[in-house]
């Protein structure tokens, strides 16, 4: 059994060794193999091996789809200023400008460059329908992200198709009164009862343990001098004091900490929404 | 048994298969175990007296008590650091009260877990910045995060 397949093993090596005739006649290295093997670095989603490929091919050859697609992997790999770059260098006369105007939207969106987003926004209203009509969308969710007024709700929603108005609704209504905690409110609540403060910002475990160190040293501080242990007393009050006083900041710290939290947690879900909806614009089909 | 530990690795192989978008590049690496006291500036400013005692106070803590008892304090920094750093940044009475807060904080034996980011070293980390009554300083970092505060 050992010896069959020993021979079967080497009668498979000989008979399929690798014959280099045929690959001699092919130039591995033609733009066309380039931009090939480019494509197929782009579908197994390997980008920046991807660019490579398709920046070696340009110096060779021209290619509208090949230089969109460069600015779409750099999309796709999250180096959103470098996407935008190359989505603002396709030229006007490329069958992908009108869909590179808006992933140019999208990447300085995702970017976080509001201004240049709105600027350029500014340039496709009037000009090309389908753009604006595709962007209004992202513009009226960047008035989310900024602390710029927001427009009416109804202009606001006008812009969104039915199936998303209900999501839309509620992270237009969080934006207009965000469920902040008070600093004041909470320094108040724990100048009234120590950890209270922290109660109200949800720290519930640190409220628990401010009230027992400023009650406790008060009752330790109260019952030394009540003893006529000066110094003890002193001691002890001093600390309760010390802890008191600590709670009531760390309450107005604490409600400034939830405030951040809070406004982290919407720019999370909104954009996990706008990633589900992939920002409003078309999905590209370029891999099977 | 051997095949299905052949299938394991090769389907291990595949399934986190490298996909990296960056390139690689040479990494430092350092497997000397960082001391906290090496880290620990026992200078006194002699220019501000109240700062001086207080600081004074901090390098007897951390020469007397912290550096012979080890590394115990579960933030980052550690509340005796945390204390020096906010007086430093804010003021003395502003900096008292944010340790005072901070030591009530690190009472809380129970509660830490998944209400702090992590340091490298498994410190919850709990910077200065958050608690210095500016909004515009605090940079929320979610609590499972890891991060590297060098």
């Amino acid at each position: 059994m050992k010896n069959l397949i020993i021979y079967l093993f080497l009668l498979t090596s000989f008979s399929f060794s690798q014959n280099k005739i045929p690959v001699r006649n092919i130039n591995l290295f033609s733009p066309l193999n380039i931009k090939i093997f480019g494509d197929y670095l782009f579908c197994q989603k390997d980008y920046l091996r991807a660019i490579g490929e398709y920046q070696h091919y340009l110096t060779m050859a021209s290619n509208d789809t090949v230089e969109f697609k460069i600015a779409l992997a750099y999309s796709e790999m999250s180096d959103f200023s470098k996407a935008a770059e190359k989505f603002a260098a396709i030229r006007s006369n490329s069958p992908f400008y009108s869909d590179a105007e808006m992933e140019l939207m999208k990447s300085l969106f995702q970017a976080g460059d509001f201004f240049e987003f709105r600027k350029n926004f500014q340039n496709v209203i009037g000009k090309n329908s389908t753009a604006f009509s595709k962007t209004i969308s992202l513009y009226n969710f960047s008035f989310l992200l900024t602390n710029n007024p927001l427009p009416a709700e109804q202009e606001f929603l006008g812009a969104f198709p039915k199936e998303d108005l209900a999501k839309v609704k509620n992270f237009y209504e969080w934006k207009e009164n965000p469920p902040e905690k008070s600093p004041v409110t909470a320094a108040i609540l724990s100048a009234i009862i120590p950890g209270a403060g922290k109660f109200y910002t949800h720290k519930y475990a640190d409220g628990i343990w401010a009230f027992i160190a400023s009650v406790g040293f008060a009752y330790l501080s109260y019952d030394n001098f009540h003893a006529k242990h000066y110094f003890r007393g002193w001691l002890f009050g001093g600390l309760a004091a010390g802890f008191y006083a600590g709670n009531v900041y760390g309450a107005a710290a604490s409600a400034q900490i939830y405030n951040a939290k809070i406004h982290f947690d919407f720019v999370s879900d909104l954009k996990s929404f706008l990633d589900a909806r992939n920002y409003f614009l078309p999905k590209f089909k370029f891999c099977k | 048994m051997k095949i299905i530990f052949i299938i394991l690795i090769l389907s291990s192989t595949y399934l986190w298969a490298q996909t990296d978008w960056v390139r690689w590049g040479k990494a430092d690496y350092s497997y000397q175990q960082k001391d906290p006291s090496f880290e620990r500036n026992y200078s006194i400013d002699s220019q501000n007296l109240g700062r001086a005692a207080l600081k004074s106070f901090a390098d007897a803590y951390w020469i007397l008590i912290s550096d012979v008892d080890g590394d115990n304090c579960s933030f980052s920094p550690t509340c005796s650091n945390f204390f020096v750093q906010s007086v430093e940044k804010t003021n003395i009475v502003q900096g008292t009260l944010m340790f005072f807060d901070r030591f009530t904080r690190d009472m809380d034996i129970f509660g830490k877990l998944g209400q702090y980011p992590r340091v490298p070293d498994g410190h919850y980390y709990d910077p200065i910045s958050l608690y210095t009554l500016n909004p515009r300083k605090i940079k929320y970092i979610p609590p499972p995060a890891v991060i590297n505060n060098e």
